[in-house]
């Protein structure tokens, strides 16, 4: 019991630290594929620590304030239920199903604060996130489905464990048009280039985030750096076999994560239009297929 | 039953106290309404069955019967209409006609709870055209408009009353009686084409009610132009009479054995209901995205969640009915709030036109999170009631090796959130206009039901096993296999799923994190109009930045998202008005023309006689 509890705990720090790492991280991989020298990799943390000890902190009210606390707080929560190598504290209490839900909280406290930062430039980034998260949410699911289906079951867990053989048991040989798909649609869900557009920095004064200052952007940052973590856990537990140690596991989390950087890198913007028609074509189209292979095996 | 009796003598009193005083009507309305809730409570967990009338030349013995399944919507339907009514208190005053409003509720109200208690088809028709028709004269209470939207659904109600009746009358002859229970014995013998034939008769007149693609053109119209109250009634409970109607027919007439001959090759009467409950998720709730008007976007919500629970009470399995039950009640929860809650917001600033409202968050404070409890049930976010029953749908489509229509159900979902979140953005958040600066909250009689029925969204969110206990009797008394629930945590036979687990771990996230927040400097609290706009101020009321919120995706999925149905159905009734004006002229009013008429007539019977002689 009691280790359990010191599981649970122990989940959500592992997982900021190495968000927080991966921030810096790709802070510095940026910057070396760009051709510059790029800050330490502890940049994050100072960022951070910055932020929080501000002077001065503007607030638009209650709900303002509440937003960016369940937004975080939603992208701890949902932490717990992803098995992370071998540590699965809360597994029985929630299946894939519930963390797909649990995914929503902290999109849904961001958006509540943006529309009560009272903003236009924060609307319209709420608008553009929603519309593209209805855009990848399409691929994404069928893929989750088509994982559920081929490996008949719901739960994480077995998910996992169901590809612990060899390399040939991975989701990803399993089912390598829905990995292909989900793997096309990561930098959408990370909203990373070149679909930064709900939170674009020149449009629109980074859309939801324009009048977060001090502490409030601080916990934005560090939310933001939890659904790193969140996205790439799911895509290493799905498609990637988990892992039966932590090591293993951040270590195939770098690797997907180092490659959404490059793309992140070198890539312009789409505009909202143009992603909405990227991802309802290519990926859909792959995960679909996936997907009817995948109930077609089962059946 | 003495309850149903007693109930009927009291409506036309609330009638007739309005003719002595406003107070006096309000009063016994209410506590008409009242009443009603405490007798269904006292029922719960009985077997009742009562026959009061005796029709000697059919031979058919009318009776009221009371079990799970009737208990379990019979309680909803008068919790419902009680809130309801309270609210009607303050929305309604000082409208004109309210002696009949507060009189054709009650009917409402009574007929549904006659129609759930009922004992046999003839009962069940009787009171169903009661409700029917009352249900008009509700729709059309405001005049206008709602007139025309009253009519169009008076059309599909009668349509769908045939039907009903058809298959009533066809039973009678077949079975020679119409207890459900005699009924159900007869048509066990019938052959599969007629038990088939009954069937999608009663599925006509039930899914004209519950409004599944194609037969839900009527429901936003007549949603959006009744008044608020009485759309919650509406949405919640009265069209889910044809969710119990579909239960009675499936499981407590055919039962599961009489659905499993209904197939035509591989493909089961079962298929094809959960591929239209599929369509009348998907395409209603995409349609609901693109509305600008506060209470369309709610009733197109209400037909495409419809289909959820349609989705699961095609499953004869243990989670699947248990799932569409439990959304049955969630989602008349949640819409009753909502439109209560629109209500409010109409009451207080006289337009739904969520491309003119805003900011209401600071003036309406109970009715904004009251609003937002709503929408958070609807969409299913942890925690709140249509999460559980959401996550029971997605789990028997997924065990059932249905992929394609969880994608379905996943992606309605992902609607919800989108037109959930505009309404409560476009209403309640952003900048408040200069115009609505002097709004005030609603009454404390209109909060009450509203904080009452958000109230219930958290409670069944986070002890689900109340509402499963329930259902799960109702399960049983239809001879299903009932769902094994704890207060909050399934069993880990059928899923894994634990609210209070998740409940704690919010709890202490947001506990952890709230310190963080409080240890770091207290913020200052700023104007709406001291926000940041690269270098320019933004200008007060010049431009509604919430109109068209979701342009990019309108422009990519509107041509194809379009109500195609009330399109062709209103393609045909232009064709038939013009074949019939056509036929029309021919009563020219021209004597010569009749006796021409006449001549031709007789020239045709001469031509058949001797042709038939040839």
């Amino acid at each position: 019991m009691l280790t359990r509890i010191a599981l649970i705990l122990a989940l959500p720090v592992v997982g900021f630290l190495v968000a927080v790492l991966f921030m810096g991280l790709s802070r510095k991989i940026t910057a070396r594929i760009q051709r510059r020298y790029g800050p330490p990799l502890y940049q994050p943390i100072i960022d951070v620590v910055k932020l929080l000890t501000q002077k001065e902190n503007i607030s638009h009210g209650i709900l303002f304030d509440l937003g960016i606390l369940l937004g975080l707080a939603g992208a701890f929560v949902t932490i717990v239920f992803i098995p992370a190598g071998g540590i699965q504290p809360l597994s029985t209490s929630g299946d894939f199903l519930v963390v797909l839900y649990l995914m929503l909280l902290s999109p849904l406290g961001v958006a509540l604060a943006a529309g009560a930062s009272e903003n236009p430039n924060a609307s319209i980034g709420v608008s553009r996130k929603f519309i593209l998260a209805l855009g990848y949410e399409v691929p994404f699911l069928m893929a989750a489905l088509a994982v559920m289906t081929r490996f008949g079951t719901t739960s994480l867990v077995q998910i996992v464990s169901s590809q612990q053989g060899s390399v040939l048991d991975w989701g990803a040989l399993a089912l390598p048009l829905p990995a292909l798909a989900t793997f096309l649609v990561l930098p959408a869900m990370l909203g990373i280039r070149p679909f930064d557009f709900a939170a674009a920095p020149q449009e629109i004064a980074s859309g939801p985030m324009v009048e977060l200052g001090g502490k409030y952007l601080g916990f934005a940052a560090i939310q933001g750096a939890l659904h790193t973590y969140i996205v790439v856990a799911l895509f290493v537990d799905l498609f990637l076999g988990g892992a039966a140690n932590m090591l293993t596991f951040f270590a195939k989390m770098l690797a997907v994560f180092f490659v959404g950087v490059c793309i992140n890198a070198v890539l312009p913007r789409f505009r909202v239009g143009q992603a909405l028609r990227y991802l309802w074509k290519w990926p859909t189209i792959l995960a679909f297929v996936g997907l009817v292979i995948a109930a077609l095996r089962r059946g | 039953m003495a309850m149903e009796t007693s109930f009927a003598l009291i409506l036309p009193v609330a009638f007739l106290a309005g003719k002595v005083s406003p107070a006096l009507r309000n009063v016994v309305a209410v506590l008409a309404a009242a009443v009603s809730v405490l007798l269904v409570a006292v029922l719960y967990g009985q077997n009742l069955k009562l026959d009061y009338y005796a029709l000697p030349f059919l031979g058919v013995e009318l009776a009221m019967r009371t079990d799970a399944l009737a208990w379990f919507f019979a309680i909803a339907v008068a919790a419902i209409g009680l809130l309801s009514i309270v609210f009607s208190l303050r929305y309604m005053q000082g409208r004109e006609r309210l002696d009949f409003y507060y009189f054709a509720m009650l009917v409402v109200n009574a007929a549904m709870l006659g129609i759930v208690f009922s004992a046999d088809l003839l009962s069940l028709f009787v009171f169903w055209e009661v409700m029917s028709w009352s249900t008009y004269l509700l729709i059309s209470y405001r005049g206008g408009k709602a007139v025309a939207a009253g009519l169009k659904y008076m059309v599909m109600s009668i349509a769908g009353s045939c039907a009903m009746l058809l298959a009533i009358a066809s039973l009678y002859a077949t079975c020679g009686t119409l207890d459900l229970h005699g009924v159900a014995q007869g048509i066990a013998k019938a052959s599969p084409g007629y038990s088939l034939f009954i069937l999608l008769m009663f599925v006509l007149g039930f899914g004209i009610k519950n409004a599944i693609v194609p037969l839900h053109v009527w429901l936003p119209d007549a949603h959006s132009e009744a008044v608020s109250p009485f759309s919650a009634v509406l949405s919640s409970v009265l069209v889910r009479m044809g969710v119990y109607g579909l239960m009675l027919v499936m499981y407590g007439v055919l039962g599961e054995a009489g659905l499993a001959r209904l197939k035509l090759g591989p493909v089961t009467f079962r298929h094809v209901l959960c591929w239209v409950a599929g369509v009348t998720i998907l395409v209603p709730l995409l349609i609901a995205m693109l509305q600008d008007d506060a209470k369309r976007v709610v009733a197109w919500s209400s037909v495409g969640h419809g289909g959820y629970m349609l989705l699961g009470i095609a499953f004869g399995t243990a989670l699947g009915v248990a799932g569409g039950l439990f959304h049955t009640l969630n989602y008349a929860v949640c819409v009753a709030l909502l439109f209560l809650a629109v209500g409010a917001v109409e009451h207080r600033t006289g337009t739904r036109d969520l491309n003119e409202l805003g900011g209401l968050m600071k003036r309406m404070p109970v009715t904004f999170v009251t609003a937002l409890i709503a929408v958070c049930g609807l969409i299913g976010v942890p925690l709140t009631n249509g999460f559980v029953s959401k996550w029971f749908i997605y789990k028997t489509l997924i065990t059932e090796g249905y992929p394609f229509l969880a994608l379905v159900a996943l992606i309605g979902t992902w609607a919800t959130v989108l037109y959930g979140y505009k309404l409560i953005h476009n209403a309640f958040l952003g900048q408040l206009p200069s115009g609505y600066r002097e709004v005030r909250e609603v009454p404390f009689s209109m909060q009450l039901p509203m904080i009452l029925l958000s109230l219930a969204v958290i409670l069944f969110g986070v002890l689900p096993g109340i509402a499963v206990r329930a259902i799960g009797s109702a399960q049983a008394s239809l001879g299903l296999k009932a769902l094994e629930s704890g207060l909050w945590a399934l069993p880990p036979a059928v899923g894994e799923l634990n609210t209070i687990n998740i409940l704690s771990g919010v709890i202490a996230s947001l506990a952890l994190v709230y310190v963080a927040f409080a240890l770091a400097t207290k913020a200052r609290r700023v104007d709406q109009s001291d926000s940041y706009g690269a270098g320019s101020y933004v200008p007060m009321d010049r431009y509604q930045y919430s109109v068209n919120f979701y342009q990019r995706a309108h422009e990519l999925i509107g041509p194809y998202v379009r109500d195609r149905v009330d399109e062709f159905y209103r393609w045909l009734v232009g064709k038939a008005e013009g074949f019939f004006e056509q036929a029309r002229k021919m009563y020219s009013g021209n004597v010569n023309t009749y006796a021409a008429y006449i001549v031709i007539f007789l020239a045709l019977l001469i031509i058949l006689k001797l042709g038939g002689q040839i």
